[in-house]
């Protein structure tokens, strides 16, 4: 059993906070994956846990116990680094022995459970060897085999897998979250990369220098993104961010830029004709490249600036180039002086150069303060005497 | 209706860029030779002036001392040297000085490797513990010695060790006669001279623990291994190829060649030959006796002798030593 609790903890380089103020709480047998780019506080926080780097403030706690002051060797955990850390004078059993041999086992209960450890990873026939003699990927299993020899209560990865070819990090991936299922115990791990958050976590929190912008469930995360960075960092192509403006027209609100008119499917603000208590609200409008669909101008469509046509909301672009991934097609396009992404199956009937009107439906669109980056929700007014297009921050 | 497979053939160049290069005039063929070797040549300019001094002063010398080695010869200019055969070498292995001076450069050897070993690994792996400034202050003044000239020392470690009035007797309240009796002057130039490597041998030790990937202790540490765990099964390897460096340095550099300066100003090779090392042998041989052959025959036989050595002290390094990869 381990739970892993961390409580509003932060760590101080002089003036720099690399991680600031962070909350986490990590139910036994949870995938945790720290998601975030480079030099957002992950590692950090990561070592924090692990007993590396003391935080300046806040508290670590194992199953209730605050381990804080408690040193590395003492929290029970086990940990796969970056560059596997495998000790290169020490042959491969060695090397998955070390944690047993540094806690006096005996050295027949070593054998045996090395040897375990080995038929588990398909490491068996590599036994003898030294580090420098072993590819990647097998190195990287021996660096797994070092956590599993001693069946820790967790299991700390500071981006285990991005030392691996392509192939091979798809593989070990399905490899780790098969580990994790057979065991059940907690891991957290540390990424930079989407894919692997989205693909192997229970949850994600993604930090963003150095604090906490969401934690939630993959689905979460992706469907319902608390801010404008975690929008823009999960997909690829990621959401897509234009600065809009929030306007009542005919009583009902729409988000609107260059090329761009978003009716919001949201409630009425009172009559007709009566302007809400906030007419124009800056936002920012995020919509999927999955969720736009194209088509080519026709001549029935209403000028740019007219506003939509029926419910969806539609983005006047020109296509400027276009990316064959094999199953989909990725346009870019240019809408007024943003950048839009669109992806769709192949043959997607992209031209370059060509004149489109993107369409998507209301409820795939997301807005988002222009000002603190956070997701808007809408409420709806309780009180329906007064009649106010309030957008309020929410979470 | 009937058909059948035809593979997919691989791709080819198309043909045209298959075709070889049209063969030039035959001027125009001297003329690209003539440029191509011209490029050859451009490296080798650059080497020239390093290895020109080299062989200026380094091998030509080699070369003459072998020569020299075969001749008696009093380094008069005005004087013939006269060819010997191998006589210079039949009095060099009867004379008895040559085993006493090897067997006492073996004692210096023996004596310095605590400085140059034990006493450096210790003070690198507890300053680690020291942090910031203040640990390049401690370096800085551990290296100091270091950078006091020899004679300088000297002076000063004879005032120390003075028989009646040095404070070194004066503390341990003995009245030893230190460069005046066999063992103590032994110890005396050794000490003296480990005391000077001692700065230099902690700075090397300092870089190779530095040079470890501080992620192999972090991760023993989150693998249960205690200090002193960490400090025996994975600094202490890891450190090997700088520890084998400050052996082969002792016993080719330190112990021979470092200890000449002491032995010439404090005790001349005395008493009774009982600091006169290989170097102080050679020393002797040439410039106080003037015998230019047996001092060549003794710099041929020194030098094959610490080539051995150098390439079996490198040759256990391969073997022992581990390279973080």
């Amino acid at each position: 059993m381990s739970r892993i609790t961390v409580e509003n903890v932060t760590r101080r380089y002089g003036d720099v906070r690399a991680v600031d103020g962070v909350g986490l709480d990590v139910a036994h047998g949870d995938f945790l994956v720290l998601l975030g780019p480079s030099g957002c506080g992950k590692s950090t926080l990561l070592r924090m846990i692990a007993g590396l780097i003391p935080p300046s403030e806040g508290r670590v706690l194992v199953d209730g116990n605050d381990v804080t002051e408690t040193p590395a060797r003492d929290r029970d955990l086990a940990m796969v680094f970056q560059s596997y850390a495998l000790y290169p004078h020490l042959t491969v059993e060695r090397n998955i022995g070390f944690p047993l041999r540094a806690r006096k086992t005996r050295k027949a209960d070593i054998r045996r459970r090395v040897t375990e450890v080995a038929d588990i990873l398909d490491l068996g026939a590599l036994l003898s060897r030294r580090p420098r003699e072993l590819s990647g990927g097998q190195r990287q299993r021996v660096a797994l085999g070092r956590a599993l020899v001693r069946d820790p209560g967790a299991f700390l990865m500071d981006e285990p897998l991005s030392n691996l070819d392509a192939q091979l990090r798809t593989a070990t991936r399905t490899e780790i979250t098969e580990l994790h299922r057979r065991l059940g115990r907690t891991f957290v791990y540390v990424t930079h990369d989407q894919v692997e958050a989205m693909t192997m976590a229970t949850s994600v929190a993604v930090l963003n220098r150095g604090r906490l912008e969401q934690i939630g469930t993959p689905t979460e995360v992706y469907d319902t993104p608390a801010s404008a960075f975690v929008a823009g960092f999960m997909g690829s192509p990621p959401m897509n961010l234009l600065d809009a403006e929030i306007v009542t027209r005919d009583g009902r609100l729409h988000a609107v830029a260059a090329g761009v008119d978003a009716p919001l499917g949201l409630g009425h603000l009172g009559k007709p004709g009566e302007p809400g208590e906030q007419a124009q609200r800056p936002a920012i409008l995020g919509v999927r490249p999955e969720h736009l669909s194209l088509r080519p101008v026709a001549d029935g469509d209403p000028a740019p600036e007219a506003g939509g046509s029926g419910g969806g909301a539609t983005l006047h672009g020109l296509v400027r180039t276009v990316e064959n991934l094999g199953s989909e097609e990725i346009a870019h396009c240019r809408v007024g002086s943003a950048e839009v992404a669109v992806r769709a199956r192949r043959p997607a009937g992209f031209t370059v150069g060509e004149s489109v009107v993107l369409t998507v439906r209301p409820e795939h669109t997301h807005l988002f303060d222009r000002e603190s980056g956070r997701r808007l929700v809408w409420q709806p007014d309780r009180d329906a005497s007064v009649p106010a297009a309030r957008v309020p921050v929410a979470t | 209706m009937s058909g059948m497979f035809v593979e997919v053939a691989p791709p080819t160049l198309p043909a045209s860029n298959v075709a070889p290069a049209a063969a030039g005039g035959r001027g125009r063929t001297a003329r690209r030779v003539a440029r191509r070797l011209g490029r050859g040549v451009v490296p080798y300019l650059y080497l020239i002036p390093a290895l020109g001094m080299l062989i200026v002063w380094t091998y030509r010398p080699l070369v003459e001392t072998a020569n020299y080695s075969f001749y008696s010869w009093n380094l008069s200019p005005t004087q013939p040297a006269t060819p010997v055969g191998w006589h210079n070498y039949h009095r060099l292995f009867t004379l008895p000085e040559l085993g006493g001076s090897v067997w006492r450069t073996l004692l210096m050897i023996l004596g310095l490797l605590p400085f140059t070993i034990v006493i450096p690994v210790v003070v690198g792996l507890l300053s680690r513990e020291v942090r910031g400034r203040a640990r390049s202050i401690y370096q800085a003044l551990i290296f100091l010695p270091f950078l006091v000239a020899p004679v300088a020392s000297a002076a000063v470690w004879q005032w120390l060790l003075s028989p009646r009035s040095g404070a070194v007797n004066r503390a341990t309240g003995s009245s030893v006669n230190w460069f005046h009796e066999r063992w103590p002057a032994l110890i005396a130039i050794t000490g003296i001279t480990g005391w000077h490597v001692l700065g230099f041998a902690v700075v090397v030790v300092a870089a190779g623990l530095a040079s470890i990937n501080g992620d192999y202790a972090e991760a023993a540490s989150v693998d249960g291994a205690s200090r002193w765990q960490i400090t025996r099964w994975l600094t202490l390897p890891l450190l090997s190829p700088t520890l084998v460096f400050l052996v082969l340095s002792t016993a080719l550099l330190f112990a021979p060649q470092w200890t000449f300066p002491l032995i010439d100003t404090l005790t001349q090779g005395g008493p009774v030959n009982a600091t006169t090392n290989v170097y102080y042998l050679l020393w002797e041989y040439g410039i106080q006796s003037f015998d230019a052959g047996l001092a060549s025959a003794a710099g041929v036989v020194f030098f094959i002798g610490f080539g051995l050595v150098a390439a079996v002290l490198l040759w256990i390094s391969e073997r022992v030593t581990i390279h973080d990869n």
